[in-house]
C-alpha cells in the first residue's frame, strides 16, 4: 500500500512535468505579448523592450522553461502581471474560496445522486424512474451558467429566500484566516452564525455547479446498480431469506458504488477546473474567475500557476479515489 | 405420505417485446419428504425457472405466473406476500445453484455473508454471536478445513470448491425440509464434483432433507437422486425411479438423451444426437412440444398429451403409450 502510493506520487511528479512543458509552450506561442501587457498601454516601444529584457521574455523559450522551473521548485510561482501581486498570494486568497464551493457542490452531488441513483434502479421503468431519469437528462442538457441565472433570477432577486451572490453578507463578520474556506475558518473561530451564512451563500452557486456532477452520479450509479441487482449473489441473498432493503443498500450498494467513485473523482477534478462560470454568475471570488482574467490578458505566470495546482488536485483527487477502490474491494487492495 | 412439495398444474410465461413465452405448461410435481428427485433438461427447457418460480424467485415482471398452485407442507404459497414467502426461502426451502464463483458477493467476508444469512433464516430470532457459532460449526459439517480462518475470509480468496462448500453451509444452516440444488456441479471440475456430490449425499442424509436437484447430465443425478423427471421445452415428459430411467426409458426424449450418453467401452467417433431443435415458445405447439424432433411423431401428437402411468411411479406423456390408462388429471 505504502508503496503504491510512493510510486503514484513520484509518478505525479513526472506527469506534472509534462503538463508544465505542455502549458508553457502554448502559453507562449499563443498571441499576446506579456511585456507590452506589462508596460501599459501608454509604454513606448523602447520601455516595452525594457521589459522584455528586465524579465527575460527575449531569451529562448528552452532556457526560460528551465529558469521557471528552477524558481518553482523553490516554490516561486512568479508574479502576475495583471494584479501586480506574487502568484503564490493570490492563489492563497482565490484557491481556497474555489474548493471550499467544490467540496460542497460534490457533497451535494453525492448525497443525492447515490441514493436517487439507486432508488431509479429499484423502480426501473417505473415512475419514480422515470421522474428521476428527467432530472438527469436536464443535468445534462442545461448550460450551468444559465442554470445559475435562473436560480439567481427566482431564488434570490425575486423571492429572496436566498443572497445574490458573494461569499458573505456586508455585515457578517470575516472570520481570522485559517484555511481561507469561510465556512471553516468560522467554525475554527467558534462563530457558526457566520459559518451558516457562509454556507447559504454558497447554496445557489453549488446549485448550478453541482447539477451536471449529480446527473452523472446518478446516471452512473443506476445503471451499476441495474447490473448488480441482476448478479447472483443478489439471488442468492434473497434465496437466503435476506431483506430487501439489507439487499439493496448494504450488499448491491457496496459493489455498485466503485465505479461511481470513478465517476465523482472525476467530477470533482472538472469542477475544480470548471467554475469560472458560476463564480461569474454570482460573483463568487475564486480560482476559475482568477484564472479566466489572467488567460484574457495573457498574463502568463498565474496561467502556468493555476494549471499545475489544479493539474495535482486532480492527480491527487484520482489516488484518493483508488485508494478509497481499495478500501472498499477486497480484490483491488489485494493487488496494490 | 402426504406430499412436501405439491405442484399442480403450474404456467408462467414472460411477456417479451416478440411476445408471450410460454417458458413453462402446466406442470404437475410431488415431492415426499426426504425423497431426492432429479430434475434434468437442456439447457432452457424450464428446470431452473420451475423451482425459483414455486418460491418467488422469477421477478415478475417479465414473468407472469398465469395457472397453477404450488403447496409446500400444505400451504399455499403462489399469491403469498413477499415477506411471507422471505420466511419460507432459507428457512424452510434452501437453494444453492450452479456457479459457486458468483454467487457470494464479492465484497464482504465470508463470515459476515454466513451469519446475514443465517439471522435472516431465523427471522431475526438469531443474535450475530449465536450466528457465528452456528456458522462455525456448518462449515465445519461440510468439511472446510480451519472453518476459523474461512470465516474470516473473502470469497476470492476461496476455490470454487470451497465457495461451494461455504453455499451448501450457508443454505442447510437453517435446517430447512427441503433443498433445491441448480446445477451445484456443474461449473467444478470432475473430483471436485465428486466430492461436494459425496457431501450433498452425505447431508441429506443426515438432515433427512428432500431434494430437488437440477442437472443436465443423467450421471450427476443418478449419484444422488432415487427419481428422475425429465423436463423438455416447459413441459415434463417423463417422471420415473432412476432405475428405470436407464433400464426402460420411455419417452423418445429420454430415450434420445441416454442414446447421447458416452460409452466408457465402446468409444464412438461421434456422440449420437437428436436432431432439430427446441420448438418456437412463443408460438408452442398444442400438441406434444417434442413431435417436431421425434422419428416415432404420428398425427395423434398434434394434440395434448398427457401424463400417463405405464409401470409403478412411471409416468411418460407420449401418445406412443395411450394404450395405458390415463391418469385422471395428470398426477402421482
Amino acid at each position: 500500500m505504502r508503496k503504491m502510493i510512493a510510486k503514484r506520487l513520484g509518478l505525479m511528479v513526472v506527469m506534472l512535468l509534462g503538463l508544465a512543458v505542455i502549458t508553457f509552450t502554448v502559453a507562449n506561442v499563443a498571441p499576446g505579448d506579456p511585456a507590452r501587457l506589462a508596460a501599459g498601454p501608454d509604454a513606448s516601444a523602447d520601455m516595452v523592450e525594457e521589459i522584455r529584457v528586465e524579465r527575460g521574455f527575449d531569451r529562448p523559450l528552452p532556457i526560460r522553461f528551465g529558469i521557471y522551473l528552477g524558481q518553482l521548485v523553490q516554490g516561486d510561482l512568479g508574479t502576475s502581471v495583471y494584479t501586480g501581486r506574487p502568484v503564490l498570494q493570490d492563489v492563497a486568497q482565490f484557491l481556497p474560496a474555489t474548493v471550499e464551493l467544490v467540496l460542497f457542490s460534490i457533497f451535494i452531488a453525492i448525497l443525492l445522486g447515490v441514493p436517487l441513483g439507486v432508488l431509479a434502479a429499484v423502480f426501473q421503468n417505473r415512475v419514480p424512474d422515470h421522474a428521476i431519469r428527467l432530472l438527469s437528462v436536464s443535468g445534462v442538457a442545461l448550460p450551468m451558467f444559465w442554470l445559475g441565472l435562473m436560480l439567481q433570477w427566482y431564488l434570490a432577486l425575486d423571492l429572496g429566500w436566498f443572497p445574490l451572490g458573494g461569499r458573505l453578507g456586508i455585515f457578517d463578520d470575516v472570520p481570522p484566516k485559517i484555511t481561507g474556506m469561510i465556512t471553516f475558518d468560522a467554525l475554527l473561530a467558534g462563530d457558526p452564525a457566520t459559518a451558516g451564512a457562509a454556507l447559504w451563500h454558497m447554496i445557489l452557486p453549488a446549485a448550478a455547479l453541482s447539477f451536471p456532477a449529480l446527473a452523472a452520479i446518478i446516471r452512473v450509479n443506476r445503471a451499476e446498480m441495474l447490473e448488480v441487482l441482476g448478479r447472483d449473489y443478489v439471488t442468492n441473498a434473497r434465496a437466503q431469506g435476506i431483506g430487501p432493503f439489507r439487499i439493496i443498500a448494504v450488499y448491491s450498494l457496496k459493489n455498485a458504488i466503485l465505479p461511481t467513485l470513478a465517476m465523482i473523482g472525476l467530477r470533482f477534478g472538472w469542477m475544480l477546473g470548471g467554475t469560472v462560470l458560476v463564480e461569474g454568475v454570482f460573483d463568487f471570488p475564486g480560482i476559475g474567475l482568477y484564472a479566466a482574467k489572467a488567460a484574457i490578458s495573457s498574463d502568463f505566470e498565474p496561467i502556468m500557476a493555476v494549471t499545475l495546482i489544479l493539474g495535482a488536485a486532480f492527480m491527487l483527487t484520482n489516488l484518493v479515489i483508488d485508494l478509497a477502490y481499495a478500501a472498499l474491494d477486497p480484490r483491488v487492495r489485494n493487488q496494490i | 405420505m402426504a406430499p412436501l412439495l405439491d405442484i399442480r398444474d403450474l404456467s408462467l410465461v414472460f411477456d417479451t417485446f416478440d411476445g408471450t413465452y410460454h417458458a413453462i405448461d402446466k406442470v404437475s410435481l410431488q415431492l415426499k419428504p426426504g425423497e431426492a428427485l432429479g430434475l434434468v433438461g437442456e439447457t432452457g427447457c424450464g428446470k431452473s425457472v420451475l423451482t425459483r418460480a414455486a418460491f418467488g424467485l422469477v421477478p415478475v415482471p417479465p414473468a407472469r405466473i398465469t395457472s397453477g398452485s404450488v403447496r409446500l407442507d400444505g400451504r399455499e404459497l403462489l399469491g403469498l406476500s413477499d415477506r411471507a414467502l422471505r420466511g419460507i426461502r432459507g428457512s424452510e426451502v434452501a437453494m444453492i445453484f450452479q456457479d459457486p464463483m458468483t454467487y457470494l458477493n464479492p465484497v464482504f467476508r465470508v463470515g459476515t455473508q454466513l451469519v446475514d444469512a443465517i439471522r435472516a433464516q431465523s427471522g431475526g430470532r438469531i443474535g450475530k454471536a449465536e450466528a457465528k457459532s452456528i456458522a462455525l460449526d456448518m462449515l465445519d459439517k461440510v468439511h472446510l478445513p480451519n472453518p476459523d480462518r474461512q470465516f474470516r475470509a473473502y470469497p476470492h480468496e476461496l476455490s470454487g470448491g470451497m465457495r461451494q462448500r461455504v453455499l451448501i453451509a450457508m443454505a442447510l444452516a437453517a435446517k430447512p425440509k427441503l433443498l433445491i440444488a441448480d446445477e451445484p456441479t456443474t461449473a467444478l471440475d470432475v473430483t471436485i464434483q465428486a466430492q461436494i456430490l459425496d457431501l450433498m449425499a452425505e447431508l441429506v442424509e443426515d438432515l433427512g432433507l428432500a431434494m430437488i436437484m437440477i442437472s443436465h447430465d443423467l450421471g450427476v443425478v443418478a449419484q444422488v437422486c432415487s427419481r428422475v423427471a425429465v423436463m423438455y421445452a416447459g413441459k415434463i415428459v417423463e417422471d420415473a425411479p432412476i432405475g428405470r430411467i436407464f433400464d426402460a426409458p420411455a419417452h423418445p426424449y429420454t430415450q434420445g438423451l441416454l442414446a447421447a450418453l458416452p460409452h466408457p467401452f465402446k468409444p464412438v467417433d461421434r456422440l449420437a444426437s437428436i436432431p432439430g431443435t427446441l420448438p418456437d415458445l412463443l408460438h408452442p405447439p398444442a400438441g406434444c412440444r417434442f413431435a417436431g424432433r421425434c422419428a416415432q411423431a404420428h398425427a395423434a401428437c398434434a394434440a395434448p398429451v398427457p401424463l400417463r402411468a405405464v409401470g409403478p411411479q412411471h409416468r411418460v406423456a407420449c401418445t406412443l403409450y395411450e394404450d395405458a390408462a390415463p391418469e385422471g388429471a395428470a398426477h402421482v
